[in-house]
């Protein structure tokens, strides 16, 4: 097992430090060594992401053969793996059979640690790795997908690669436009950092070092939005996104604050010490008992930490008696929002997630990597390996800001005409279906969402920036139109990233045919379904909110407001795909020059859909999403009865699939059948209005043009923000600066002024008074001095006498005067 | 090749003998005599990384202890010596000084008076840093303030003799006070050295105060007053603080990156070597009031520098608001009620190293943002920020380096800012929440202020202010100064234990002695222990 945990974490820290590598080398001496209008800085970024996803790939085969044994079933010949198929029938018992499986195997956690930054007494921080089956999807779905849009750039960027860039966007101030040299060298140096930064947010073994990089993240975003630096609306958005990052990470720092005071580690894991003693890590600490509630001190209002192994090893609370660490509940809740506080700004949930579409002022290979499928994701994901640190309170507030920010991200990509804007909307809102997920108990479900979300996301955003790179920059989809002819395989793939994100499916189809395909099984509770990523991994979000709802009936929204928005979505997806691609092209110019984009563009886009369509397979049942739950926290799967403490409870995955006794459908089947109704109503009637054109748009806009303007307006929540924060933070510095100004120098200046004044009068009291006195003196004894000319006889024996009566006097008046004893 | 006793001592002295044979130097030949300068830098920064070597990273005392009588009727030595607290800031001195130096090219007028200036600055500082005895330590702290005030005065911008008379009233004020708490502690020390005269021996007084009963709660109270005003003028923390932007204003590029990279340590350092061993009552007395003043700065001062539009002045504001990070770090020193001992002491000490790998790393990444300041004032001659923009494309290595300071600055992980922000940050959580999470809003106005003025100056496409033909890259005397500042700038940040490892044992006596002290001193009465909280 170490040998493993050794291979992994090596393997694991070349993925990750290989882009730094490549990064350091680009920024330091591409310039010098290739010049401008050299891709081999392109190559390098790529061969450092490439590598990555090979080790990580790797990694993931020796984790599943040696200790998942999910996917690679011990590599058994295909016909194995054919015939092991369609005996797993989707009936309840089978599904059960197989949680039991699961639940009787410990996850596996493979951790350990790079070097220490630093100690003090017995407080440790230090640079970690955590290892499980999440950690390892994450590192080879990033670096696939990185590669895959590092290649891509190398096509979208090449105009860079030129000594005089002419930026049509940037006027100088005589009216023409703005040159530059190129900086494509640059370009891929940022993803290369970026690359480094998100991998090693994801390696993180303990939650210090998620915030080291996290912070790291946001400044590659920074650099990344910003890039077209002389565009005032970029670096603005890039500021914008910086800064709106900052707050969330307030609470973040306040999450960290409550956690280092209380717990004493950042850790993730137990730490061994060299002495065989074992330090609980954060998870071990707040372990729960069966019935899903924390160990509580007798008045109930302080968790007490488990900090002590018994023979088994499990972790449990000390007796009474012994000292215990406590925190109050009250407390732990404050921890786990604040922790949530730094995901909701880095996920751009509702309030903060103004920051995301103006993000979109970055080039398009960077919306799809970092804004999309990787960075913003790991809000997610933190939120993900953050579980069993959240109270039931915590889950709940997670799965209302998922909630509320899946549905108004939604609303506002209806009327968004910028086809990256409407992207970036569904990107909130479908990041505000994680949350709900993993809010609503399904941990397993919004990191499986997570992960197909990244796929076609990216894949969509790729296909955008084929389009605008085949439009000349032409973002305005009013302006596009017909383009299915001109480029097809833009429109193709991202017809299947659109169906995928919609949710649409076939059900009951039975396809024979992917059993061939080695190592993969499929089936669901649907039977056999024909569909892409996305329907699986909402279709379990949705099942669990619904499971949800039915326990706590007064949260119903919880469910409904998603179920709408599966709708909206699939309205807006295809919206977007009949408005750029079907149709007369209403910009005929435009439409005369657009050409599809050449094979390292399109090639990138054709893996990509490759997994947005197949990267679920098998839902639930898939290989995907059983290696996520193979980490599930273990007080995840039995749910949690919160009756008793008036608190939320939380659903059992299993009954979510057990169809009830008295007949009728389980609450998966009902929560799929429902996805399923909205998305196929939100697809007709966008076909209606957009294809065939049934009603204009316009009418409806018309019609409703105040609703039209409040969503254009995203809700006025920037304007409202800079309102509330923006100018009043701005006047609030303006008082400090005058307070110095007009107090603290005030003050100092009057002392100085009274210390003056107080000179002035000195020196006249000097000259008119000691002066006065001085002169008066000098005169006096100047007379007493002529006067004492006389004495100045000249004669000895008159001297003599003068000195012989002085001395006595002066003894006499000593020795009168001295102090006796 | 020398003693560590020799190796101090020459550190100290070095730069003065290099001034001395500068007085014998031709007033025209202002080359030689940089050249000449710099050589006494770099020899001072080279003897003080080889002091590294001699220092015991094991033993957290003080080490080389040089004492010879000096005034003996007054029982003053001549007493130096050294403990990691110490080295790292004497290594950070030689550094500033050597690259301040290289930062001198530029100046024209009198060089040979200000070259003399800035070595004997130098010694002072050294001097203040190694001074194991009372007195010693208030004579270099007196001889710090002239050469300081001369090169602000005479080297300065328009507005100099304004800024440089507040500075000297500003610290001459408090270097009184701290005279006066000197006298206190001396005739209070009377009966404990033998002789009946009085101690002036930091290392003596501290021990004593340790003891709790040979200086009274009273005395304590009054001398850390006293010591802390003295001290905190020169850190500088809200309200003493307006001092700073205008000395830095007008003060030459050089002498600001000594300003905010030593001087303002001196603050910090005689907080930690002075005011709290020897009042370790008064300190945990007022230990509210300090953490509350640290907060106060660190807003304020964010605040103040996010509505400057000088360059220059916004870098001082941002002075202001980091170091508020030390005096909250030090000062995180919670009791419990019942017993009087240090709760979660383990925190105060992570407290009091962040506070401590702030100054460091303050002192590099501060001189780091006047520098860049100063690149582009020497070629534009204003520092307007709403007057400059596009500075990427005509500077790119200089935008680059910039950058990079700025985000030090900013506290970005990975960078020497973070550490010691965020580990202040987290240690006062045990301290008191309120103000922990007032300094943790601090991260959000400090990306305000400092990303607002990155875009200024150096994004957009044009560059607007006047000069625009003076704008040339960064010559290669510059680009060695912005490497030299960067270089230590990730050094610190990806592996903070270049700090740790010498400061770690020095601190973790210091909390526990400062512990023993307030423990050991009699209470005057419970009254005075309900009042202060």
């Amino acid at each position: 097992m170490d040998s493993l945990g050794n291979t992994l974490a090596n393997l694991l820290t070349i993925a990750w430090l290989l882009p730094l590598f490549g990064f350091v080398v680009q920024i330091l001496f591409a310039l010098k060594w290739w010049g401008r209008k050299s891709k081999t800085g392109a190559y390098l970024a790529i061969f450092c992401i490439g590598a990555g996803f090979v080790c990580s790939s790797t990694a993931f085969y020796k984790w599943d053969t040696q200790a998942g044994h999910l996917v690679f079933k011990e590599a058994k010949p295909a016909a194995t793996a054919e015939v092991a198929a369609p005996e797993s029938e989707p009936t309840a018992e089978a599904s059960d059979e197989h949680h039991h499986k699961k639940s009787s195997g410990k996850q596996t956690v493979f951790s350990g640690t790079f070097y220490q930054l630093a100690q003090f007494g017995d407080l440790k921080i230090s640079l970690d790795y955590y290892i499980d089956s999440l950690t390892l999807a994450m590192f080879v779905m990033v670096t696939l997908i990185a590669t895959c849009i590092h290649i891509f750039a190398t096509g979208y960027m090449s105009e860079e690669l030129v000594e005089d860039y002419v930026d049509h966007q940037v006027h100088t101030h005589d009216g023409g436009h703005f040159h530059r040299p190129g900086r494509f060298y640059r370009f891929f140096s940022y993803l290369s950092l970026f690359c480094f930064a998100m991998l090693g947010l994801v390696i993180a073994g303990n939650i210090f070092q998620v915030f080291i990089f996290w912070e790291l993240v946001g400044i590659c975003s920074y650099l990344l939005i910003g890039f077209y630096i002389e565009r005032h609306s970029a670096s603005t958005a890039a500021n914008k996104a910086f800064i709106v990052n900052r707050v969330g990470d307030f609470g973040f720092i306040i999450g960290l604050m409550i956690l280092w005071t209380s717990f004493g580690t950042f850790n993730f894991a137990d730490q061994h010490a060299a002495d065989h003693s074992v330090k609980p890590g954060l998870f071990s600490m707040v372990t729960r008992d069966d019935h899903g509630e924390f160990a509580k001190t007798s008045g109930g209002k302080d968790v007490v930490l488990t900090t002590q192994q018994d023979g088994h090893g499990a972790w449990q609370a000390p007796p009474e008696s012994s000292p215990r660490k406590t925190i109050a509940y009250t407390l732990l809740i404050v921890a786990g929002l604040g922790v949530f506080g730094g995901c909701v700004g880095k996920s751009a949930q509702f309030p903060l997630q103004t920051w995301l579409p103006d993000a979109m002022e970055g080039p398009t290979p960077v919306s799809a990597l970092v804004h999309s499928a990787t960075m913003v994701a790991a809000g997610v994901y933190l939120a993900g390996r953050f579980y069993p640190m959240f109270t039931p309170e915590v889950l709940l507030t997670i799965a209302y800001v998922g909630c509320i920010t899946a549905f108004v991200a939604a609303t506002i990509a209806i009327v968004a005409t910028d086809i990256k804007k409407v992207l970036a909307y569904s990107t909130i809102s479908q990041l505000g279906y994680m949350m709900l997920g993993l809010g609503v108990g399904g941990w397993a479900a919004g990191l499986f969402h997570l992960i197909t979300h990244a796929f076609f996301k990216s894949l969509m955003f790729l296909c955008s920036g084929s389009v605008i790179a085949g439009c000349h920059h032409e973002q305005e989809m009013p302006k596009m139109g017909g383009l299915l002819r001109k480029m097809p395989i833009t429109a193709l793939t991202m017809l299947v990233g659109v169906i995928a994100i919609a949710g649409l499916a076939i059900p009951g189809v039975y396809l024979k045919f992917w059993w061939y395909i080695p190592y993969l099984s499929i089936n669901s509770d649907h039977g056999y379904v024909l569909s892409f990523s996305g329907f699986h991994s909402k279709d379990a979000i949705l099942a669990t909110a619904l499971g949800y709802t039915k326990l706590n009936p007064l949260h119903f929204l919880l469910f409904l407001i998603p179920l709408l928005t599966a709708g909206i979505t699939s309205f807006y997806m295809f919206r977007l795909w009949f408005y750029t691609f079907l149709g007369k092209p209403r910009d005929q110019h435009l439409h005369d020059h657009v050409h599809e984009s050449p094979w390292v563009m399109t090639a990138p886009l054709l893996v990509l859909a490759f997994f947005a369509a197949f990267c679920a397979l098998g839902g639930e049942h898939g290989n995907l999403f059983q290696t996520l739950s193979h980490s599930e926290p273990s007080h995840v799967e039995h749910g949690f009865d919160g009756s008793q403490s008036h608190t939320v409870s939380l659903p059992d995955s299993h009954s979510l699939h057990v169809k009830p006794a008295e007949g009728g459908a389980s609450t998966h089947d009902v929560a799929g059948r429902s996805a399923l109704l909205a998305a196929f109503i939100g697809m007709v009637i966008s076909y209606l209005i957009y294809a065939k054109r049934v009603v204009n748009p316009d009418d409806i806009k018309r019609q409703a043009a105040s609703v039209h303007a409040f969503l254009a307006n995203k809700w006025g929540f920037d304007d409202l923000y800079d309102v509330m924060f923006v100018k009043p933070a701005h006047v609030v510095a303006k008082f400090a600066a005058a307070i110095d100004k007009f107090v603290f120098d005030e003050i100092l200046h009057t002392f100085v002024r009274m210390g003056i004044a107080v000179s002035k009068w000195d020196r006249k009291f000097d000259e008119g008074v000691i002066d006065g006195i001085v002169n008066l003196m000098g005169n006096s004894t100047h007379s007493l001095a002529l006067s004492l000319r006389n004495v100045q006889t000249g004669k000895i024996r008159q001297y003599v006498t003068f000195i012989a009566v002085s001395v006595v006097t002066l003894f006499v008046l000593l020795f009168a005067l001295y102090p006796k004893g | 090749m020398f003693s560590p006793e020799v190796l101090s001592n020459l550190i100290i002295f070095v730069p003065t003998i290099f001034a001395f044979f500068l007085i014998f130097a031709d007033t025209k030949a202002t080359e030689f005599m940089r050249v000449w300068t710099l050589v006494g830098t770099a020899i001072t920064f080279a003897l003080s990384v080889a002091l590294l070597g001699t220092y015991t990273p094991a033993d957290g005392g003080i080490q080389q202890v040089v004492a010879k009588e000096w005034i003996s009727s007054w029982n003053i030595y001549y007493r130096i010596g050294y403990d990691g607290i110490s080295l790292t800031l004497v290594v950070l001195t030689g550094f500033v000084f050597m690259v301040s130096m290289l930062a001198s090219w530029g100046i024209e007028k009198h060089v040979k008076g200000y070259l003399i200036l800035f070595l004997i600055l130098e010694t002072g500082v050294m001097g203040v840093f190694f001074a194991l005895d009372f007195f010693l330590f208030y004579v270099f702290w007196e001889v710090m303030l002239l050469p300081m005030y001369f090169l602000i005065g005479i080297w300065g911008g328009p507005r100099r003799e304004y800024a440089a008379i507040k500075f000297f009233l500003y610290t001459l004020f408090g270097g009184v006070l701290m005279l006066i708490a000197m006298l206190m502690y001396f005739f209070a020390s009377a009966s404990m050295t033998g002789n009946g005269i009085g101690s002036f021996n930091l290392l003596d007084l501290a021990k004593w105060a340790a003891q709790g009963n040979v200086f009274s709660p009273g005395l304590q109270v009054a001398g850390f007053i006293l010591l802390f005003i003295g001290f905190a003028i020169k850190v500088p923390t809200f309200p003493f603080h307006t001092w700073l932007p205008d000395a830095h204003v007008e003060a030459p590029t050089p002498i600001s990156m000594i300003l905010a990279g030593v001087l303002l340590k001196l603050g910090g350092y005689g907080i930690i070597r002075v005011a709290y061993p020897l009042c370790p009552y008064g300190a945990q007395y007022a230990s509210y009031a300090l953490v509350a003043i640290g907060v106060v700065s660190i807003v304020y001062g964010a605040f103040a520098a996010l509505a400057q539009t000088d360059f220059k002045r916004m870098v001082a504001y941002s002075s202001v608001s980091h170091m508020g990070y030390v005096l909250v770090g030090i000062a995180v020193w919670k009791i419990s009620e019942v017993t009087g001992a240090a709760e979660g002491r383990d925190y105060w000490l992570m407290g009091m190293s962040g506070a401590m790998f702030q100054m460091i790393a303050h002192g590099v990444s501060s001189p780091g943002m006047f520098f860049c300041v100063g690149v582009i004032y020497d070629r534009v001659h204003h520092r307007d920020l709403n007057q400059f923009g596009g500075l990427t494309g005509l500077m790119p290595r200089y935008s680059g380096m910039a950058a990079v300071i700025f985000f030090a600055g900013l506290g970005l992980p990975g960078l020497c800012g973070f550490i010691g922000e965020v580990f202040v940050v987290l240690s006062a959580w045990n301290y008191s929440k309120t103000l922990a999470i007032v300094s943790a809003s601090g991260v959000i106005l400090t990306a305000g202020y400092i990303l607002w003025a990155l875009q200024r100056v150096y994004l957009g496409p044009e560059y607007k202010g006047p000069h625009p033909e003076a704008i040339t890259p960064m010559t290669s005397r510059e680009q060695a100064i912005g490497w030299a500042l960067i270089v230590p700038c990730f050094a610190l940040g990806v592996y903070p234990n270049f700090v740790f490892d010498y400061t770690d044992k020095p601190m973790a006596k210091l909390v526990r002695s400062l512990d023993d002290g307030y423990q050991n001193t009699p209470k005057p009465h419970s009254e005075l222990q309900t009042t202060q909280k």
